[in-house]
C-alpha cells in the first residue's frame, strides 16, 4: 500500500502544472459555464482594467521563435539569437514592437519589476496584438485562443478586439470566467 | 513517529524470546500523510484549470455582393437590450417610431430582473422559434455585462442572438434616460 500511495503521489506531483501568476491581476466575470479550459496549444490575450493588452504566445521554444522572427519581419526588427532565446522565456508580451528588443535585453529581475504603460497596442491604426495571434497562427494553425479580460474592461476595447479577430477570420475563442457561485 | 518495538524481557520465569526479531517500524503515519498529499495533489490539478465558455463570432462578409440581404425581424419575435453604464441594463421591443424614455425600461442583471424579461418576451412572441435577442452595448458597458449577457442567453436556452451596435436613435433615448434621471436605481450589483 505504500509502495502504491507513493508511486501515486510522485505521478501526481510530477503531472501537476502550476498556475503562474498573470502579469497583472485580472477578475474574471462569471458564468455558468462548466466547460473547462481544453488542454490545446494555447495563447492568451490578457486584458486589464485600464484596457491594456498582454499576448501570452504558445510555450513552445521553437515554435515561439519562429513567431518573434515573422513579427520581426514584418515589423522590420531584427533580434538576436540571444534576444530569441529570452523570448523563449518571456511569460508575455506586454510593450509595443518597437520597444520589444529593450525589453528582452533586461535583465531578469528588472523584466519581472516592469510595468508596461501601453501594453500591445491595438487601434484602429496599428493592431500588433492581431499581427500577434494572426502571425502565431502562421507558425502553426491549430492554436486556440483563450481571452482573458477584466470584469472592468470597457466594452470598446473588447468591441476592438472581437472586430480585430473577425478581420483576420479567427471566430472560434474562448473566454475564460469563473465558476458562478450559488447566489 | 516511527517506534521501534523492543520487547520487554524481564519476566522472571517467562520464556525468553529470540532477542534477534527484526525491529517493527509503524508506516502508518508515513501512509497517512502521503494519501494527504495524493489528495491535495489531484485536487489541485483539476482545480486550476479557469472555466471557459465559447465564443463563436460571425464571419466578415468579403465583399459587398456576398453580404445577405438586410433580414428584417419581426418586432414582437425579438427583444433589444441595451446594456448601459454602472451595470444598467434596458430592454425594448419598439421600433424608431415607438420608443421614448418611458417605452425604454430598465431591469436589472440579476434571475428575477433580466431572465424573466426575456423568458417573458419569448413566451408572447408570434414564433418561438425564431425569437431574436439584439444585444446593443453601448460604450459604457465593461466586459462582465457582455459576459453576463452571453450567460443569460446560456441560461435561457436562446440560441439565437446577436451583438450589434446601438443605434444613433437608441443611443439618443438611452442618453436621455441615463442623464435625465436621478441615480434612484442603483447599480444591480457592483461586486
Amino acid at each position: 500500500m505504500t509502495d502504491v500511495s507513493f508511486l501515486l503521489l510522485t505521478f501526481f506531483i510530477l503531472t501537476a502544472q502550476f498556475n503562474v501568476p498573470d502579469v497583472e491581476t485580472v477578475t474574471t466575470p462569471s458564468s455558468i459555464s462548466e466547460k473547462l479550459l481544453p488542454d490545446a496549444s494555447l495563447m492568451t490575450v490578457l486584458s486589464t482594467t485600464d484596457g491594456k493588452f498582454y499576448f501570452t504566445p504558445v510555450d513552445n521554444g521553437t515554435e515561439r521563435m519562429q513567431l518573434l522572427d515573422k513579427m520581426g519581419e514584418k515589423y522590420g526588427v531584427k533580434f538576436t539569437d540571444k534576444e530569441k532565446v529570452e523570448f523563449t522565456k518571456v511569460q508575455s508580451v506586454g510593450v509595443p514592437m518597437n520597444q520589444l528588443k529593450g525589453y528582452l535585453n533586461l535583465s531578469e529581475d528588472d523584466k519581472k519589476a516592469f510595468k508596461s504603460q501601453t501594453g500591445v497596442p491595438l487601434d484602429s491604426t496599428n493592431k500588433q496584438l492581431i499581427d500577434w495571434v494572426q502571425k502565431s497562427l502562421e507558425v502553426n494553425p491549430d492554436y486556440k485562443l483563450a481571452v482573458k479580460g477584466d470584469v472592468e474592461t470597457k466594452y470598446p476595447k473588447v468591441k476592438a478586439l472581437f472586430e480585430g479577430l473577425r478581420d483576420i477570420d479567427f471566430l472560434k475563442f474562448w473566454l475564460i470566467t469563473s465558476q458562478e457561485v450559488a447566489q | 513517529m516511527a517506534e521501534v518495538q523492543v520487547k520487554d524481557s524481564s519476566g522472571k520465569g517467562g520464556k525468553v524470546r529470540s532477542q534477534k526479531q527484526p525491529p517493527h517500524v509503524d508506516l502508518t503515519p508515513m501512509v497517512d500523510l502521503a494519501f494527504l498529499l495524493i489528495t491535495f495533489f489531484m485536487l489541485v490539478t483539476t482545480f486550476n484549470k479557469p472555466n471557459v465558455m465559447d465564443l463563436g463570432l460571425p464571419a466578415k462578409p468579403k465583399d459587398k455582393t456576398q453580404t445577405p440581404p438586410p433580414t428584417e425581424i419581426d418586432l414582437s419575435n425579438s427583444i433589444s437590450l441595451i446594456i448601459g453604464k454602472d451595470n444598467r441594463i434596458f430592454y425594448h421591443q419598439l421600433d424608431q417610431a415607438g420608443l421614448n424614455e418611458q417605452t425604454l425600461q430598465e431591469t436589472s442583471f440579476d434571475r428575477e430582473g433580466i431572465t424573466k424579461v426575456i423568458e417573458q418576451a419569448k413566451a408572447r412572441a408570434k414564433d418561438q422559434t425564431k425569437f431574436t435577442v439584439i444585444i446593443k452595448p453601448t460604450d459604457d458597458a465593461v466586459y462582465k455585462n457582455f459576459v453576463d449577457i452571453l450567460d443569460e442567453m446560456a441560461i435561457t436556452k436562446n440560441e439565437i442572438y446577436g451583438i450589434t451596435d446601438i443605434k444613433s436613435w437608441e443611443q439618443a433615448i438611452y442618453d436621455k434616460k441615463v442623464g435625465g434621471s436621478a441615480p434612484a436605481a442603483p447599480a444591480a450589483d457592483t461586486n
